[in-house]
């Protein structure tokens, strides 16, 4: 038993010389330091693995999407269990020992569209809390030591025109929780106090239709504004109030990528369903139609719908039929189309700042709709289905390269992300592509984690983890 | 059956149950299933599965299955017949008089008893599944689509009928060859399907297996079958390359599951006997009659040494010998080796029911047909026959096997159906163990042979008819079903539900089979069986099939609305469905008829299109076909909820796949005639979309894989159109370079 004792003593000294080392650096939300996607600390992640090589630890978790984050020395996750229930577990994020694990009951669980899961948004923490999101039953608090619940908030749920379901994730932003919630019914974006759980501030957002962008930071002007790119609207908000302080009219119909910052620009790309004439009408008209008169029936969209269908229908014959659709669900004063955009917008504007801060505005077919593009070292890097890879000067906007191949087809829903002199980029299929940093596209490791891969990994302390649809990997240089 | 021919039953009251005081309120019903003490193992099995239905489709509602009723307070629900369930007999003093297959559900008009059975424990467990239907289930091959809403309690009397079928010989067809077909199944997984199968009352199993297969060892004249191999002997490696490679789960190998790893002959043969007999064993628990179907003319090919002057088989990898111009229909050492192939099959497998000698796809063994006619006049064909005739009208006809081929087809049929005649001079050479006989069925006569099918056969024999490879063709050709002698000859029609040669695509033949099943039973035909390789989309041709069996008009339009709007509770949906399903046939049916084998899963099957020929109008048609197709099911799949969802998703991806698919055929042809234009840069510029295309295909498939099937797709879509692909890119891409 002393000999033992010594045994735990000793390991839990190197543990905690570990847990040091690991806590130096943390990937503490989507993406990492306010979404960038960049771990700026970690100099030297791994080239090289796979589900056999370089795997530091690895669990199994059960089906989720929500990205894995690191907040002084632990790994949160969020998974759903074989009995239904949305669990959050915390790691040791050196050794990937469990420290908890803490379930909820879900409800009836609303409709989602593959390769959406239920357990989608990614958590934050502030190191001593974690927070996240669950569509039936809002945000939580939990304790990041133990797991123990400190508060929830409890938000309607979302609900979106053609099903795709909740995958909106949290940001701290000093002594706040901000969590934007973009959906087809009531858009909002609010401001918990992070130790409380009490709103300080909450704005609605009704132009907007359903949507995923998390929200960013920008300092500009002498200030920081909360960013939020939304349908058609970049937007920035004080984060003090929540009031509205610029927007540019810029942006597409459908936002499902989060804007990166750097120094005062905003960058965003996305591509949007169909032409700038393409409002959501005529989505509305080809999909919800069901028995296609032309016409959208009440019957035809879910009893949440029915107010706003109440709303549009301004001849009360029962139906919404052309303009009647948009007036149900786009506003008016927001009819915007598709199409593709790659934008930079200068920070710290005042009211309508479209004319006056966007940099460039380029109409390029290159984005994707789904993952963030990358800014990093002086380019703007994005890569689309069939692993088709863009670049474009931060700068001014120039070409750098465009339709190059990263060496892997298939979908892409993680978003690239970076260190040191490297690009890592996910694909659905489970491939991570590693690029050397630089004005080509060179391919330096082509790397097979065994399974769908929706969640943007984390990288920190030259770690890198993936969370697969069912597993959670660290990878490390083996020493 | 209305409720008026029970008016006379619910006049008895069973002394062992009291009705006065049921308690019918919602909140309190209990309802205790009761089956005769020592009934049937399969009624008791049906009278749990109703148990299992009823907490499915209630709320509230307690359930208790005895061998008594114990609770004079419940509502009880009698399963099995008199001649099983004493309580039956005494409840229901005028039970119906049925067939072995009739069932019946019969009830007091307080719903307070009710009893559920039939003919024979088999017909008992399909009244079960047929009271499960009414109450809102729809059983279909691969789950159960459950009520939307609940019932907070079963009123029993709704629910009275008295069916019998249409069509008796309800045949599923199942191991067959290739990856994407259920000869990659798992015994669990085939297990799961018979088990939906019989909710759906099919009736019959046939094992359609192949000489190569590992399901039987024997020895003749010195040889022994070592050949044990699957789908044809093809390999489908599964590396970091493989597109869609996480539905193998991290296997280096696509594999039929209970073979895995196994490589010598003796591994295999044993593995193959305890996976068929397996099947055997749960489709008789289930209450159907199992048949192993074989080509008995065909032996691996180790046995060219035993069957001296056999030839190799036309057939892909030519793994089998066949006889040739040196045997004849008598030959002795042939009728030898066939007999000793048949004993291997019945005593390996001593409870088979039936089997189904097929004769030759491709008949070579046709240099004695004046001789084999002459043969089946000694025994009792008509004088009338002539083998110039029949050849005659074999030629004629609009068949695949029409023309020169026809003309080889009859002939080989009728030295085929001689050496039957011979073979089973023999009558022991079907006995079992137990003493019984097996019930022969000769398949694949040739339709020329149609009107003379008694003449022709073994006594005692029926059939099992292939006309044409799909069920268009057939219904084409439906004036060819009229002359069998049905009533003299139990005769059984291949129904194609989804051909192999159309391929792994998606595929319907709704509305063919709608117009076979009507012919078959304006003809008293026995009834059906069977034919496709990949499940997925045959949901509502499986459903329609199975209650044709029993309606006598129903048609596929009304099948397959009521289907889809059961499910989904919504009319609307149902109806952009059977648009869906419409366009799927329409696909299906280009494809047939411009290109039967368009992607038949074998070597070349993408890169036959490499060639530089004008993109046929067709390719367009079908895509847009498809693209129909697939907007419907994801329009449907917006509108509704419930257990139908996910199959709907299912069934868009798998419309999306196949989009994906004919991209890549056009790419491919597009890159053929730019390089034949000098162009290499452009062709390389099409490989590549192709190689996109067809990656795209392979993933969303992924995205849905839910069986075996799906994942034989996968592997036979990586090995014979993405891997070529590559390698035909990197080869441009080098000499453009």
């Amino acid at each position: 038993m002393r000999h033992a004792s010594a045994c735990c003593v000793t390991l839990a000294g190197i543990l905690a010389i570990v847990t040091a080392r690991s806590s130096a650096e943390d990937w503490a939300q989507f993406r990492g330091p306010n979404a960038t996607g960049i771990a700026a600390e970690s100099t030297n992640p791994p080239l090289e693995f796979s589900t056999e090589h370089n795997v530091a630890w690895s669990v199994e978790l059960g089906r989720g999407v929500a990205c894995p984050i690191i907040a002084d020395g632990r790994c949160f996750a969020t998974t759903m269990t074989e009995d239904g229930k949305f669990a959050v577990l915390g790691f040791d994020a050196a050794t990937g020992k469990q420290l908890w694990k803490k379930e909820y009951e879900t409800g009836k669980l609303p409709e989602i569209t593959p390769p959406n899961e239920h357990a989608s948004s990614t958590p934050a923490s502030d190191g001593e809390r974690v927070f996240v999101h669950f569509s039936t039953i809002g945000l939580l608090a939990l304790d990041a030591k133990t797991g123990d619940e400190l508060w929830r908030h409890s938000l309607p749920m979302p609900f979106y025109l053609m099903g795709w379901g909740a995958a909106n994730s949290p940001i701290v932003y000093e002594d706040k929780v901000i969590f934007n919630l973009d959906d087809d019914l009531a858009s909002y974006i609010v401001a918990l106090d992070r130790k409380t759980g009490d709103v300080r501030w909450k704005k609605e957002r009704p132009e907007m239709l359903g949507g995923y962008a998390v929200p960013v930071v920008c300092r500009a002007n002498g200030r920081s504004d909360i960013v939020v790119a939304g349908s058609g609207k970049m937007k920035g908000y004080d984060p003090q109030t929540g009031s509205e302080r610029w927007t540019s009219n810029s942006l597409l119909r459908t936002i499902m990528t989060t804007p990166v910052v750097q120094d005062d620009r905003i960058y965003i790309t996305c591509q949007s369903y169909g032409d700038t004439s393409r409002v959501l009408k005529y989505a509305l008209l080809q999909w919800r139609d069901t028995n296609q008169d032309g016409k959208l029936a009440k019957d035809e969209l879910e009893e949440a719908f029915h107010e706003k269908f109440d709303k549009g229908d301004a001849n009360k014959d029962g139906f919404l039929v052309d303009d009647e659709v948009s007036a149900a669900f786009q506003s008016p004063t927001n009819m915007v189309g598709g199409g593709n955009i790659i934008q930079a917008i200068k920070g710290g504007g005042d009211g309508d700042v479209t004319k006056t801060h966007v940099v460039f505005n380029l109409d390029e077919k290159t984005p994707s709709n789904i993952a963030s593009p990358l800014a990093f070292d002086g380019r703007l890097f994005m890569v689309k289905k069939g692993g088709i890879s863009a670049a474009f000067s931060l700068k001014d906007g120039s070409k750098v390269w465009t339709k190059k191949r990263v060496g892997n087809y298939g979908n892409y829903y993680a978003s690239p992300v970076a260190a040191g002199d490297r690009i890592y980029v996910p694909g659905e299929n489970g491939y991570i592509v590693v690029l050397k940093a630089g004005p080509e596209v060179e391919v330096l490791a082509k790397n097979d984690v065994g399974d769908s891969l929706i969640a943007t990994p984390a990288i920190a302390n030259d770690r890198i983890y993936v969370r697969t649809l069912h597993k959670l990997y660290c990878f490390a240089e083996e020493k | 059956m209305s409720r008026h021919f029970f008016s006379g039953v619910l006049s008895v009251v069973a002394a062992a149950v009291s009705t006065a005081s049921v308690q019918l309120a919602a909140a309190e019903q209990f309802v205790q299933i009761v089956h005769g003490k020592g009934a049937p193992s399969i009624e008791v099995f049906a009278a749990n599965e109703l148990a299992d239905l009823l907490k499915r489709a209630t709320s509230d509602v307690t359930t208790q299955v005895a061998d008594h009723a114990s609770d004079k307070s419940a509502i009880t629900v009698c399963i099995g017949g008199p001649q099983t369930n004493p309580l039956t007999a005494t409840s229901f003093k005028d039970w119906p008089q049925v067939s072995d297959q009739g069932i019946v559900i019969l009830s007091r008009d307080d719903g307070s008893v009710c009893a559920v059975g039939g003919g024979s424990p088999a017909a008992t467990l399909w009244a079960v599944y047929e009271l499960g239907h009414r109450l809102g289930f729809r059983f279909l091959p691969r789950g159960d689509i459950d009520p939307l809403e609940k019932k907070p309690a079963i009123d029993f009397s709704e629910y009275d009928g008295v069916l019998e079928p249409q069509l008796r010989s309800r045949t599923w067809r199942t191991i067959n060859d290739f990856a994407i077909g259920p000869e990659s199944w798992a015994l669990e997984e085939h297990k799961r399907f018979l088990k939906q199968l019989a909710k759906m009352k099919y009736n019959r199993l046939m094992l359609s297996v192949y000489p190569w297969q590992p399901f039987v060892e024997y020895e003749f004249a010195g040889v022994k079958k070592t050949t044990a191999l699957h789908w044809f002997g093809e390999e489908f490696r599964v590396d970091g390359d493989t597109v869609g490679k996480k539905v193998f789960r991290g296997a280096k190998v696509f594999e039929n599951p209970d073979f895995a790893g196994l490589t010598t002959p003796a591994e295999r043969h044993a593995a193959g006997r305890k996976h068929m007999q397996g099947l055997i064993d749960a489709a008789h628990e289930l209450g159907m009659t199992v048949g192993v179907s074989i080509s008995p003319l065909e032996f691996p090919r180790e046995f060219q040494t035993a069957l001296p002057g056999a030839r190799v088989a036309r057939q892909l990898k030519s793994l089998t010998i066949t006889p040739d111009a040196a045997h004849g229909p008598q030959d002795e050492t042939l009728r030898k080796l066939v007999a000793t192939k048949i004993r291997a099959y019945i005593d390996t497998y001593p409870e088979v029911d039936e089997l189904y000698l097929t004769l030759p796809e491709f008949p070579e063994w046709d240099q004695h047909a004046d001789v084999a006619l002459k043969l089946l006049k000694q025994r009792g064909a008509s004088k009338k026959l002539s083998v110039e005739s029949l050849v005659g009208q074999a030629r004629d006809r609009k068949l695949i096997a029409s023309g020169d081929r026809g003309e080889r087809a009859i002939k080989g049929n009728l030295v085929g159906l001689a050496f039957l005649a011979e073979l089973f001079a023999d009558s022991s050479l079907l006995e079992r163990k137990d003493g019984k006989s097996v019930d022969l069925v000769v398949t694949s006569v040739d339709p020329a042979l149609f009107p003379v099918l008694d003449q022709v056969i073994p006594g005692g024999a029926s059939t099992l008819n292939f006309v044409d490879y799909t069920a268009r063709r057939v219904a084409d050709n439906r004036e060819l079903l009229a002359p069998v002698p049905a009533k003299k000859v139990p005769s059984r029609l291949i129904m194609t539900l989804a051909d192999d040669n159309v391929g792994v695509l998606p595929q319907s033949a709704l509305q063919s089979l709608d117009t076979l099943t009507s012919e078959i039973k304006r003809h008293d035909w026995d009834g059906f069986s069977t034919r496709y390789w990949v499940p997925a989309e045959l949901d509502s041709s499986v459903y329609f099939l199975s209650r044709a069996s029993w309606e006598k008009d129903l048609t596929a339009e009304a099948s397959l609305k009521e289907l889809w709007t059961s499910a989904t509770q919504n009319a609307a949906a149902a109806d952009r469905l059977w648009l869906a399903w419409q366009h799927l046939e329409k696909a299906t049916n280009l494809i047939d008829e411009n290109d039967l084998g368009f992607t038949f899963p074998v070597d070349g099957m993408l890169m036959k299109n490499y060639r530089p020929e004008p993109i046929p109008d067709w390719w367009q048609s079908v895509t847009d076909a498809y693209t129909q197709y697939m907007i419907e099911l994801y329009r449907a799949h917006g509108a509704i909820d419930g257990d139908a969802k996910p199959m709907l998703f299912y069934y868009a991806k798998r419309g999306e796949y196949v989009v994906e698919y004919l991209a890549a055929v056009k790419a491919v042809r597009e890159a053929a005639l730019a390089k034949k234009a000098g162009d290499n840069e452009a062709a390389l510029e099409h490989l590549e979309a192709a190689l996109e295309s067809t990656y795209n295909c392979i993933n969303t498939l992924s995205d849905v894989a839910r069986d075996q099937s799906d994942r034989g797709v996968i592997a036979t879509l990586n090995k014979f159109a993405y891997r070529p692909l590559i390698a035909e890119v990197e080869e441009l891409a080098e000499s453009v370079e």
